[in-house]
């Protein structure tokens, strides 16, 4: 190591400081640490626990692979809240997509042991394409388009993109006000098409994440910022500078995306998810979660192939 | 390849950004990097310690770091501009260190003897650096300035990541409505590579033309 005078290593130490304290302030918007919500506990367990465990797997096939490696790959965030979300303190991912992933590998292996494999919007098909992950929950929404590449089970959830402004905003109502303003959404986010569809006259600017989004609304980069609802109602929560403006105007199912062709896998997923449906296990998963944020009782599942995309 | 034919517009129009971007970012660097490699090698002390510090303060923070404190951190103490210029100016700043470093580099190759003997006909300091250092300087220094510009061509994909939709961000949009992520990603890739390739050959032939015979 080069020997450096004490007191130039004293202020080598103080600039990292400062700056990394500049860094802190510029990104305090959004992840407040205290009372992250969807962070149940144990109560993922006791999911997992009473969650059934399917009675035979069929020869040769890809869930039998899976129960003899022991493990499910999943390919999803650790950074979506109420959705994906990794709990600094227990290193458990805790949300809606994780708890569903967890009692898929009960299903398939009678323990919820799951690999998380971080994707992203543009890696997921390539992803399951190759094999690298069996599954991915990751608020992966059915399209057609991506259904040529990939297979989607369910959907099993059906959320809808919301707007929110800051607090004093009285001009934004609906989809039609956002028509001439400047609107920010989440980059790879399917807010972008539907902004685009609903108020073809709006400006986008893209952010990389939902903090970074939500910082950029109340420094006034935009007029108002479209999010998925789980993800806004979370931090409408969180943040009272910020407030949702009316009800979702969209309908974004979302599916469990499996490999393209593996039609034994997608029934088998499918099978799945009607008897956690019909047990109440879906519900119950709903209450963990989203159902932090969300007043009122769980919502009717959407109708599994019911999505263009999903049959 | 229907994919990439029907969304020409918008990788044009990323391209084009692209483009603006690194111009602009080249021409920030190449002033900012001068003026700091001329007080890093200026008599006065403080001068030198400044443009010292410049270089490494800018050079050993990544470019996305500087680029979220200027477009998040920046408005919270009241400083607020465009997503595009605020990109502009941080990437001409921070490939300014860089250049700074490729033209002291440049100037400590002429012989010490050509500043003297510049000083002893009673040019200033800021004049025998003008009309004699600075212009051999430069003429050594053409190929590492060229990688540096290389180097901000492809920098600016990072301002994707504060919301300007350059070639990289315009390909991302593309992806999320098509999910064709391999041929989208490798036609942005070439463009990229068709756009390195001319920095390439307008640096090689300025390397040509300017070469020093000694």
């Amino acid at each position: 190591m080069v020997r450096t005078p004490a007191g130039m290593r004293r202020a080598a130490v103080a600039a990292v400081a400062a700056l990394s304290l500049t860094g802190l302030a510029a990104c305090s918007g959004g992840d407040s640490d205290s009372a992250v919500p969807g962070s149940g506990g144990g109560k993922g367990d006791d999911l997992a626990a009473s969650a059934p465990v399917a009675a035979s797997l069929p020869a040769g096939s890809t869930m039998e692979k899976i129960k003899q490696r022991g493990e499910l790959v999943v390919g999803g965030s650790l950074d979506a809240p109420l959705l994906s979300q990794q709990n600094p303190a227990t290193k458990k991912v805790e949300g809606l997509d994780a708890d569903f992933g967890r009692l898929l590998a009960k299903y398939i292996i009678g323990k919820p042991n799951v690999k998380i494999v971080n994707s992203a919007s543009e890696t997921r098909e390539a992803l399951l394409a190759n094999g690298t992950v069996d599954v991915v929950f990751q608020t992966y929404s059915i399209t057609p388009e991506r259904a040529k590449q990939v297979a989607f089970a369910g959907p099993y959830y059906s959320s809808g993109l919301v707007i929110a402004t800051k607090k004093d905003e009285t001009g934004i109502k609906a989809p039609a006000d956002l028509k001439g303003k400047t609107v920010i959404a989440g980059a790879n986010t399917p807010a972008i098409p539907a902004i685009k569809k609903a108020a073809p006259g709006a400006k986008i600017v893209t952010f990389g994440s939902d903090p970074e989004c939500v910082q950029a609304l109340k420094q006034g980069r935009g007029d108002a910022y479209v999010q998925d609802e789980a993800v806004l109602l979370a931090t409408a929560k969180q943040d009272p500078s910020i407030q949702i403006q009316g009800k979702p105007f969209t309908s974004d199912p979302y599916g469990i995306g499996l490999k393209h062709g593996d039609a034994q896998m997608k029934q088998f997923v499918n099978d799945w998810l009607k008897q956690i449906q019909q047990s109440g296990l879906w519900a119950k998963v709903w209450k963990n979660s989203i159902g932090t944020v969300v007043q009122g009782e769980a919502p009717q599942p959407p109708a599994i192939g019911s999505a263009p995309g999903s049959e | 390849m229907n994919v990439i034919t029907d969304h020409l517009g918008e990788f044009g129009d990323g391209l084009l950004l692209t483009v603006e971007l690194t111009l602009l970012a080249l021409a920030g660097a190449l002033a900012t990097g001068t003026a700091v490699a001329a007080m890093r090698v200026s008599p006065v002390r403080v001068l030198r310690a400044a443009g010292m510090a410049y270089v490494e303060v800018l050079q050993n923070i990544p470019l996305l770091v500087w680029l979220v404190i200027a477009v998040f951190g920046l408005p919270e103490i009241g400083v607020i501009a465009g997503l595009f210029t605020t990109s502009a100016v941080v990437i001409a700043l921070y490939q300014g260190a860089y250049t700074a470093e490729a033209i002291r580099s440049g100037i400590n190759a002429v012989p010490a003897g050509q500043g003297e003997a510049a000083r002893a006909l009673g040019l200033t300091f800021v004049q025998s650096l003008r009309l004699v250092v600075l212009p051999q300087a430069l003429r050594t220094v053409v190929q590492p300035l060229g990688n540096i510009a290389i180097m901000t061509l492809m920098n600016t994909a990072l301002a994707a990541a504060v919301g300007v939709v350059e070639l990289t961000a315009a390909a991302n949009r593309v992806n999320l409505a098509e999910a064709q992520p391999i041929w989208i990603f490798v036609t942005a890739g070439l463009a990229y590579m068709a756009l390195s390739a001319v920095f390439g050959l307008v640096t090689g032939g300025l390397e040509r033309k300017l070469a020093i015979l000694r």
